[in-house]
């Protein structure tokens, strides 16, 4: 894996889950890193991610040809710049479909680019079914488990669950680190750049200038959340160069279990829901 | 293993015969069971295009012609003969294998046969059935829906479904599902087989720069026309184990 272009594929199951937030600070990343990453929208009503990065993100309507074509022999495409896609959960059964279809992974691999799936489970248990049998149908693309601490910690009902237990030994972990209300305000702002914050010089009092039009403390937090998801990022993008899937995100997050929580394995074939669920994620076999 | 005569064709143009001879030529490429393949558009060949060193392009109006395929079925190396009879002349055809004693060596157990008739979702289609059926009886009659567009070969309309379909009721029907239209005009212009246009090849071999999408559509397409052929044991039907369980 080492020297690959990674093309990251940043998804969940719902809506509301920070695939966008995450898809745009992998974007900020790559960009402050000196590249000019592919990057691809798929939701073609809300744009979210294009919104963020006019100039860069491509909108694809996974119903059109055309479109289809132009994401997935873009991101085949041998090339050493990064690539994301945020796949948006309305596009996710469609996507999951083309990938298996084109032979993505195969294909991607032999032109030295790794495609990663970087999935964010919330706290309904079909979240980590659709986790758990999305890492297993693609068992060569690395699959890291988003922790995205802003969301609700899943009810006792749902770590009691297989899908649940079947994820939690999962070694490659995310940890997107929570982030107060005024901060997430702060980040839906359109013209908020998180490379260009980034960039700016601290002032002599430990504060950003006030071009961005923030409060100080604000601008701080921030900064500091930033500064920790591109710790999560480097330390991701690292580990799959080394192909060490035992690295441990920073602490904090809210993934529970107890002890006697463990049971017996996850397995999609001896659930209907999840059948259901595979079914709504891959289509029919 | 005896020689085999797979004949693939329809009274009515553009339902796909060439198209379902090239899946044919590709399944039995891939498992293993050489073929050579007479297409009978002549002069111009349309599958000649695509598997060009194992196609020959011939006349079956012409006795010339039809002694090169007949007559050389007990001497060829290659067991397996598929032919792409050209729109019109599937009935004529078959009238000429007839009238040639080709059906009698057939009977005899010289040879197995099978053919493959396509029809497409049209009335003019549906009608061959009935034509055609006279030639069929106790052979290996395999019946080709070809969904070339989204059509359900009048199944909304179960009266009219049963009167073309009952004719052929004791017969095996094999679906081709769709192919998404860009899939099929670049695997056409691809101008190799579709194994080929998959893997992403030239006709000699070398990369192409095919749509990695377009190849997809064309796989998965492919696999379920491979799931086909599998489920009517195609493999069986060319070799006396089909002959032998036909008569079972």
């Amino acid at each position: 894996m080492t020297g690959a272009s990674l093309a990251a594929i940043v998804t969940s199951l719902h809506g509301r889950s920070g695939k966008t937030l995450l898809a745009r600070a992998l974007v900020d990343y790559f960009m402050l890193s000196g590249g000019r990453p592919y990057v691809f929208d798929t939701d073609a009503v809300e744009r979210g991610l294009h919104v963020l990065f006019p100039g860069v993100a491509r909108v694809v309507d996974l119903s059109i040809v055309r479109d289809q074509m132009l994401l997935f022999d873009t991101l085949a495409q041998p090339s050493s710049e990064m690539r994301v896609v945020d796949v948006s959960h309305h596009s996710l059964t469609k996507f999951f479909e083309l990938l298996r279809d084109t032979d993505f992974i195969a294909e991607a691999q032999s032109h030295g680019i790794e495609p990663v799936i970087f999935y964010i489970p919330d706290c309904k248990a079909d979240s980590f079914e659709a986790g758990v049998i999305l890492r297993d149908r693609f068992p060569d693309c690395p699959f890291v488990v988003v922790e995205n601490a802003f969301l609700k910690a899943p009810k006792r009902s749902v770590r009691q669950g297989p899908a649940y237990k079947a994820l939690k030994p999962h070694k490659r972990r995310f940890a997107m680190p929570k982030l107060a209300d005024d901060v997430v305000e702060a980040l839906e702002d359109r013209s908020l750049s998180l490379g260009n914050f980034m960039r700016q010089p601290m002032s002599s009092r430990g504060e950003t200038p006030i071009p961005d039009g923030l409060p100080p403390d604000l601008c701080i937090e921030l900064r500091d959340w930033v500064f920790r998801i591109f710790r999560e990022i480097h330390r991701i993008m690292v580990g799959l160069a080394a192909d060490d899937a035992a690295s441990d995100p920073i602490a904090g997050t809210p993934w529970v279990a107890d002890a006697e929580d463990w049971g017996p394995a996850f397995d999609p074939g001896n659930s209907r829901r999840s059948r259901t669920i595979l079914d709504k994620i891959l289509g029919k076999p | 293993m005896k020689p085999v005569v797979i004949l693939v064709g329809a009274d009515k143009g553009g339902v796909g015969k060439t198209t379902i001879t090239r899946t044919l030529l590709d399944y039995l490429a891939a498992r293993n069971m050489p073929a050579r393949a007479f297409d009978s558009e002549f002069p111009r060949g349309a599958l000649k295009r695509f598997h060009p060193k194992i196609t020959e392009v011939i006349d079956l109006e012409t006795a010339a012609d039809q002694i090169k395929v007949i007559d050389t079925l007990a001497t060829s190396d290659v067991k397996v003969s598929v032919i792409d009879v050209r729109a019109g002349l599937l009935s004529d055809t078959l009238k000429t294998f007839t009238q040639v004693g080709f059906f009698d060596l057939v009977n005899a157990a010289e040879f197995n046969f099978i053919l493959f008739h396509v029809i497409g979702p049209s009335i003019a289609s549906l009608e061959e059935i009935g034509e055609i059926r006279p030639y069929a009886d106790g052979r290996d009659y395999l019946l080709v829906k070809n969904f070339i567009n989204e059509t359900s070969f009048f199944e909304w309309n179960p009266e009219l479904h049963k009167s073309y379909f009952d004719l052929a009721k004791d017969t095996t029907e094999v679906t081709i599902p769709k192919l998404n239209e860009m899939a099929f005009e670049q695997a056409e212009l691809a101008g190799v087989p579709f194994s080929a246009f998959i893997a992403n090849k030239t006709a000699d071999g070398q990369p192409s720069g095919n749509s990695l999408v377009l190849r997809g559509y064309v796989r998965t397409w492919m696999s379920h026309i491979v799931g086909e052929y599998d489920r009517i044991g195609l493999i069986d039907r060319l070799s006396d184990r089909g002959v032998a369980t036909q008569a079972a």
